[in-house]
């Protein structure tokens, strides 16, 4: 079985033997893991001077990036950051990966259209529009939609290529979420729904992504129906083993390992913090071991790498 | 119900346009203005932090009670003496240095602001030095430091020990907060004070400031 059949046997909450799969949402220290700069990092300011040869070459460099670094932790599945990320060129990684591992890997990308909490500066103005001109940002939500809509209708002409997507908008602090619950039915679940609704039909698979506490949307999430919810941030007070309780019958939980933690813990800390998060989460099958948010820029390498030794020895199925 | 009560309750009903036309007719009344600020706007504000810390209200909707209160304050101003106006406290506020996450920090401010604090914001990638300057040059009570990343929040420490070897120990109190950040971090670098949320820090900060 391919670790992409894996995957996806997680995401439909299928029986599963051997390893429980794991995946990053983005692997930041491909520097120090296998001497690559992450492509996501890369800045590219003489793009359209390169040779079409030059441009392959770093095309086949950015797939060996994501290759090496997914065949080193034994990740399942890559999620592709496209650069440059005009339509061609993401055509082109995600041929580059496929040409190299063909089906070995799941792959996903970003395509969330949803509103996500808004930054410090456009926290006024969006909300008051939120309370004043709620058609117009109905509107625009509804334009956000469309364009994520019409970019997978683009991607589904190159079958093969793309498994998924991931929704990456954050809806929550660590307190609670930034829309109330009746916000979020009325300005995001209805487009969330949509876009998964959409994408499913054309047969991608859908990972909702958010950091924070979700519990008071949770339910709401879930009801949009994506294949799998992750991240599961324990700094936002989620408990995997009640997300399990409430939602495993009609989700796939993936992430939970404590990401702060990773950083600032002891060793004994992070050690009992993974391992409560695989004996959490493998109380049942429909779970992807991952951290509660992605491998960032500053964590300690040998941190992560202790946690994919743990999972190696303690994520199996029996 | 009486106006003081009515405007508590449209601020927190986030209805800026009720919260001027009471403020006004309040005014026109005779009520004292410090009243007005204290027991109608600053009151409404309370309720709405206290709703906010128990999940009762979210984000945005204290946002929009801040933007009543300010509609408030804007009609009230006028008729406030030096004295009404002083403030409870004063903090100076920003993310730390290699930061540049403001969510948390903004919120914290409006907070401490609904509550009748002063609050300087010095904004994102702040340094230790700059959050003690600052802290000296506005005679403030407290610096609040705020940090998402896990990677960025060691800044604290060095607001903490700057602090400390300025001899402000004694004389400015140091909150810190944002997503990473835990009691026992507090702790361990020896900072006065942490929070969980916006509205908790604005109560802390006034009980440092009493």
């Amino acid at each position: 079985m391919t670790n992409r059949e894996r995957f996806i046997k997680a995401l439909r909450r299928e029986p599963l033997t051997g390893l429980v799969p794991t995946f990053e949402l983005v692997f930041y220290l491909t520097m120090e893991a296998i001497g690559k700069v992450h492509p996501s990092q890369r800045i590219f300011s003489q793009w359209d001077q390169m040779s079409a040869k030059e441009k392959e070459v770093q095309f086949a460099d950015m797939a060996d990036t994501y290759i090496l670094t997914a065949e080193k932790y034994s990740h399942s599945a890559i999620f592709v950051h496209p650069n440059p990320s005009d339509f061609d060129s993401t055509i082109r990684i995600l041929e580059s990966i496929r040409e190299k591992t063909d089906d070995e890997y799941f792959l996903m990308m970003h395509g969330d259209p949803t509103f996500s909490i808004p930054d410090g500066h456009r926290m006024m103005e969006f909300t008051t529009r939120m309370y004043e001109k709620p058609d117009e940002l109905k509107k625009s939500a509804e334009n956000r939609l469309a364009i994520s809509i019409e970019f997978a209708e683009k991607m589904s002409a190159y079958p093969g290529l793309l498994d998924g997507f991931a929704l990456c908008s954050d809806y929550c602090f660590n307190v609670n979420p930034f829309f109330s619950p009746a916000m979020f039915e009325e300005f995001i679940a209805p487009y969330l729904a949509r876009v998964i609704d959409a994408y499913r039909s054309m047969g991608y698979y859908t990972i909702k992504h958010t950091d924070g506490n979700i519990m008071p949307i949770a339910g709401q999430m879930v009801d949009c129906k994506p294949d799998a919810i992750h991240s599961l941030d324990p700094q936002g007070g989620v408990s995997l083993t009640e997300m399990r309780r409430l939602y495993s019958d009609k989700v796939a939980l993936i992430g939970n390992v404590n990401c702060g933690l990773l950083q600032t813990g002891s060793e004994e800390e992070c050690r009992a913090d993974v391992l409560r998060s695989l004996k959490e989460g493998m109380a049942g099958y429909g779970y992807v071991f991952s951290t509660s948010n992605c491998a960032y820029t500053g964590l300690a390498l040998e941190r992560y790498e202790m946690m994919i030794d743990l999972w190696r020895q303690f994520g199996v199925y029996t | 119900m009486s106006i003081l009560e009515e405007i508590s309750g449209a601020l927190q009903q986030g209805r800026a346009p009720k919260v001027k036309e009471l403020v006004a007719q309040a005014i026109g009344e005779g009520l004292q203005p410090k009243a007005i600020l204290e027991d109608g706007l600053i009151a409404g504000m309370t309720v709405i932090g206290e709703k906010f810390k128990i999940n009762e209200v979210f984000v945005p909707e204290v946002l929009i009670a801040a933007r009543a209160m300010n509609a408030g304050i804007a009609e009230l101003k006028p008729h406030l003496s030096q004295d009404d106006m002083k403030a409870k406290g004063k903090i100076v506020i920003g993310t730390v240095k290699g930061d540049l996450h403001d969510i948390g920090k903004n919120l914290v401010k409006l907070m401490m602001e609904g509550r009748g604090l002063t609050v300087v914001d010095l904004g994102v990638d702040i340094s230790a030095e700059e959050f003690v300057e600052a802290a000296v040059e506005n005679e403030a009570d407290i610096i609040c430091c705020s940090a998402l990343l896990t990677t960025t929040m060691g800044e604290m420490q060095n607001v903490v020990e700057l602090r400390n070897s300025k001899g402000l120990d004694g004389k400015v109190k140091i909150m810190i907060g944002g997503a990473p950040i835990t009691q026992v971090y507090c702790d361990h670098i020896g900072a006065d004070g942490y929070t969980a949320d916006a509205a908790s820090a604005a109560d802390m900060a006034l009980a440092f400031c009493g």
